[in-house]
């Protein structure tokens, strides 16, 4: 009990006493000082390197519009100095990042703002696209879904369809149509009936994943509202032609611009369609004459194309008993020969569907043996091959 | 009738309704200060101490609120506000605030030398807590000016001393008792290094590790409130945010955990490879004429100047730089670069007695060293879970528990400045690795080494911590004691200590009470024609204060001189004697320990 403490314990009035008030008096006076000259010390510092880090942000944002992503990159991370937790610096950064080609490095900065919102779409975009660049593909998905799914500021709609349009071409740019063809199902669920753009899109993806039908139907859509819709024309004609409707086809190939049309790919497809018009015996509205005539023509190319295959793999077409695919399909051929003249088709027109079915047997037979054909036998071909689909179906 | 409790009571307001408002809340204010303060002064000085401790916190923190401040002002003052200064700023600025520091220490702040850690510890155990208030404000002012200009040094270590110089302050203006005044700049240190880590833990273990060295329940108290109340201050004006932002990762297998050894075995070999240059240099460059050392400053500036040319990022604390790392922001190059030339450029500062401190530059080198051996790794093992940045996290504790030989500190400090615990496991197995590298090759931690160089012989708390603690089972004797009940005959003792003379008699009176017997005692009563006595009968001595076997020698040694023999008890049954103890075996004891 000797200690100043100890004395005031028993409530001993000393001089000591009366300094430790005093002194504790003047502590809180002083701390109360010091409170307010910290709190406006730090306003203003808080004032000034906002406004620093702000400057730095908005140099940044100039450089990278202007294309000087090495700018940027420096203003970003300045900007970052003064304001280290900002999100949004952060993610700029990485976006400059991941446009300077060193995706890894601005991966780490997302990684962090998405441990911090998992939700965000523009950071899960960003990731995505990283790990796309880097063809780590499971991975795009996850980010890409996470985009999908994610939170937008503005737009939410249009942004989560745009993002999952970006997965479906990624995953059809890498060959996985079977994981592209859900995205674009849910996609063509999204996309309002009226919005002819994003249909455009819709039907371009169904093309390009070879979903002729649904394809055909997206374009027709488009071509309701508007019939001369260039676009639309060309993938309505590409779709028909893919899905053996070449009357279709070669409708919607005329209606295309002259300039279009000759195209690559879409002149061939044109061409390929008028043959196949113009050797069509089923074609509705022919005459018997016409219909024999077409069937005829038919069988002989037919033939000659059997022949100039089989001379090609040196075969001898009339071996007894015919053992190979060339020689049993021109045995069969060979039955009907004798009565192939156009005008014996027209008098029995019964036998029309037999000789086209032959034609079509030969020219699937050299196909086989020697590949596919080009000009008139291909047209045939596709022809017989679009009729073989139908009965089947 | 008796008045109500409330009226009576010291302190308590006296209502006077009759006076005019003015008056009312004037008498009414200084009643109420009367009480408070009445409450204050009659609490016992234990718990006035715990109140003084959060006042330290407060104030402690405001200081580095402040002090961290004046840091950035003066970099974007002397530097820019880039990351990349121009050339003229480069070079001068260092170079004029260096000199201009050298002639603050000099003239008007001599104390304000080094990085503070020993200072304060030299206070505690040299000064008994006295710190000068003028080293507070010199620490602020030079250290502020040399950070802030870009010499290599860290604001934590002078935040420390700041603290510490401010609880010092108010212990004595407060006429704490000796011995208060001395336990409390630890505690002032303890919220000066939780403010400016915003780390309170790793603050409480580095104060107990290194400044105090022992957890003394009586200032730990006091010493987690001021860290406590420093970090909330801290926080309310600088935000709550941690240090660095690291992304999360999980070892998945314990094969994973051996890239972390390997961090561990560089790290250690990088932090003896610093402790040996600055153990060298140091005494060297103090042996200088004094004259040089207004220029040592400017000297070390003009130097990382000139290589902040080539890689300004080794200038100043460099936290942001440690940040761009966690973010795989560099390549393994340049992360090994940045940590090589940061060991040189923080060696010039530190060496030029440049004050400033030395956990920023630890922990950087510490970052750039995990980055590169992340990333070599993970060239290698492209499997490896966790980014560059998650080695760069461990490697700033690995490094730090190397370097500064705190490696409990160190686990911590990597858990709060990234608020990751994912790291845990990692960052502990690499930095008892560095640690134990560190250990093996240098005897003498930093600090003490330091000391020593300065001519104080400071206790090393390393020392303390890994001596061999002497138990009762070390010095006592099993089958040395014949336990005798009353009932027992005299005669019959003294068959069985026949042939057995150097054992020693205890009476189990009941259990946890024992007596000694002497044997002259017993031959006393044998020689007696009557043959009947039993040993009840005889003189002994006791109830005997008895001991655990797992208890220290120390305390058994309170005891062992008042009386001829101890008996060791075991703790689950009191009646049962497991061996005596006497004051000669202990003794014996220690002098088998060989002396640190």
């Amino acid at each position: 009990m000797s200690s100043p403490a100890n004395a005031i314990l028993v409530g001993k009035k000393s001089p000591r006493i009366y300094s430790r008030e005093a002194v504790l008096f003047g502590c809180i006076l002083l701390l109360v000082l010091f409170v307010l000259f910290t709190a406006a010390v730090s306003r203003m510092y808080h004032k000034s390197i906002h406004v620093l880090a702000d400057n730095w942000f908005d140099q940044g944002e100039a450089s990278f519009r202007a294309g000087d992503i090495k700018s940027a990159l420096t203003d970003y991370r300045n900007a970052l100095v003064y304001s280290p937790d900002n999100a949004k610096f952060q993610f700029h950064l990485a976006q400059a990042l991941a446009a300077a080609g060193r995706g890894d490095e601005g991966r780490s900065y997302l990684l962090n703002l998405l441990s911090e919102s998992p939700g965000s779409g523009d950071v899960n975009l960003t990731l995505a696209r990283i790990a796309a660049h880097k063809g780590l593909t499971s991975e795009a998905l996850r980010y890409y879904h996470g985009a999908i799914y994610g939170e937008w500021d503005n737009d939410p709609i249009g942004k989560r369809w745009q993002v999952r349009r970006e997965l479906a071409e990624y995953l059809l740019d890498h060959g996985l149509q079977q994981q592209a063809v859900p995205e674009i199902i849910a996609l063509a669920d999204s996309t309002p009936a009226n919005d002819t753009e994003q249909l455009r899109v819709v039907g371009i993806l169904w093309l390009r994943a070879k979903l002729w039908t649904r394809a055909l139907e997206v374009f027709r859509t488009i071509l309701s509202a508007n019939a001369n819709d260039e676009d639309a024309l060309l993938g309505a004609a590409t779709s028909a032609f893919n899905l053996g409707q070449y009357s279709a086809a070669l409708d919607y190939f005329d209606r295309l611009p002259e300039k279009d049309r000759d195209a690559s790919g879409v002149a061939e497809m044109h061409k390929t369609a008028q043959q196949i018009n113009e050797m069509n015996a089923f074609l509705p509205g022919l005459s018997r004459e016409a219909k024999a005539r077409r069937a005829a023509n038919d069988l002989f190319l037919a033939t000659a194309r059997l022949q100039q295959c089989a001379g090609q793999v040196g075969q001898s077409l009339t071996a007894t008993p015919p053992q190979s695919q060339l020689q049993k399909a021109f045995a069969e051929s060979k039955e009907l020969a004798a009565d192939e003249s156009w005008q014996n088709i027209a008098k029995h027109p019964e036998t029309v569907d037999e000789v086209i079915g032959h034609a079509f047997e030969m020219e699937n037979a050299a196909a086989a043996v020697c590949g596919e054909a080009e000009g008139a036998d291909r047209a045939l071909w596709l022809l017989g091959r679009s009729r073989e689909f139908r009965h089947s179906d | 009738m008796t008045e109500p409790a409330a009226v009576t009571s010291p302190g308590a307001i006296p209502p006077a309704p009759s006076e005019p408002a003015n008056s009312i809340t004037k008498s009414g204010f200084r009643a109420m200060w009367e009480s408070w303060t009445n409450r204050v002064f009659t609490m016992r000085e234990d718990r006035f101490f715990l109140f003084l401790a959060v006042l330290i916190g407060i104030l402690s923190g405001l200081a580095v609120v402040c002090f961290r401040i004046a840091i950035e002002w003066t970099q974007i003052e002397l530097l820019g506000s880039s990351l990349s200064p121009t050339f003229p700023r480069l070079v001068l600025a260092p170079t004029l605030a260096g000199f201009a520091v050298a002639l603050l220490v000099i003239y008007v702040f001599p104390r304000a030398r080094g990085s503070g850690v020993n200072q304060t510890k030299s206070a505690v155990y040299v000064s008994n807590g006295y710190i000068p208030f003028n080293t507070v404000v010199g620490k602020f002012i030079t250290c502020a000016l040399a950070i802030g200009s870009g010499q290599s040094l860290g604001p934590e270590d002078p935040s420390l001393q700041m603290g510490a110089g401010i609880a010092s302050l108010l212990g004595r203006r407060l006429r704490l008792s000796q011995e208060k005044v001395r336990l409390i700049a630890p505690v002032g240190a303890a919220a000066g290094l939780a403010a400016a880590f915003n780390a309170p833990i790793s603050a409480v273990l580095f104060v107990l590790e290194e400044v105090i060295g022992t957890w003394s329940a009586g200032v730990l108290g006091a010493i987690v409130l001021a860290a406590i109340s420093s970090v909330v201050t801290m926080r309310a004006f600088l935000g709550p945010e941690s240090m660095f932002r690291v992304p999360p990762f999980r070892v998945a297998k314990p094969a994973d955990l051996l890239a972390y050894v390997a961090l561990g075995i560089v790290g250690g070999l990088a932090s003896l490879v610093f402790l040996k240059w600055l153990a060298y240099a140091r005494p060297r460059i103090q042996a200088f004429p004094r004259w040089t050392q207004h220029f040592q400053p400017a000297v070390a500036g003009l130097l990382i100047g000139i290589i902040g040319m080539r890689l300004p990022q080794v200038m100043g604390a460099g936290y942001p730089i440690i940040d761009q790392a966690m973010h795989g922001q560099f390549t393994w190059k340049l992360l090994l670069a940045l940590a090589a030339l940061k060991i040189l450029a923080t060696g010039f500062s530190f060496l030029s007695g440049t004050p400033g401190g030395m956990f920023a530059p630890s922990l950087f080198i510490g970052a750039m060293l995990g980055g590169a051996v992340g990333a070599i790794e993970q060239h290698f093992f492209p499997a490896l879970p966790g980014t560059v940045g998650t080695f760069a996290l461990v490697g700033m504790g690995t490094f730090f528990a190397g370097f500064l030989r705190v490696p409990i500190t160190s686990v911590f400090m990597v858990i709060e400045v990234s608020g990751n615990y994912t790291a845990i496991l990692p960052v502990m197995i690499s930095s008892l690795i560095a640690y134990g590298i560190s250990r093996s090759y240098i005897k003498v931690p930093l600090f003490d080494l330091l000391a020593r160089q300065d001519g104080l012989v400071l206790p090393s708390v390393e020392e303390q911590r890994e001596q061999m603690i002497l138990t009762v089972e070390d010095a006592m004797r099993v089958d040395a004691a014949l336990v005798l009940e009353r009932a027992d005959k005299v005669v019959d003792a003294i068959k069985k200590l026949e042939g057995n003379e150097g054992l020693l008699s205890f009476v189990r009176v009941r259990p946890g009470e024992w007596n000694f017997i002497e044997h002259s005692e017993l031959q006393r009563l044998a020689a007696d024609t009557s043959q009947s006595h039993t040993v009840e009968e005889a003189n002994s001595k006791g109830p005997l204060p008895f001991v655990f076997r797992d208890m220290s020698l120390e305390e058994a040694l309170h005891w062992a001189g008042d009386w001829p023999a101890l008996p060791v008890l075991s703790r689950a049954d009191l009646s049962k004697l497991e061996g005596v103890l006497t004051l000669d075996d202990i003794l014996k004891a220690f002098r088998k320990v060989p002396v640190a």
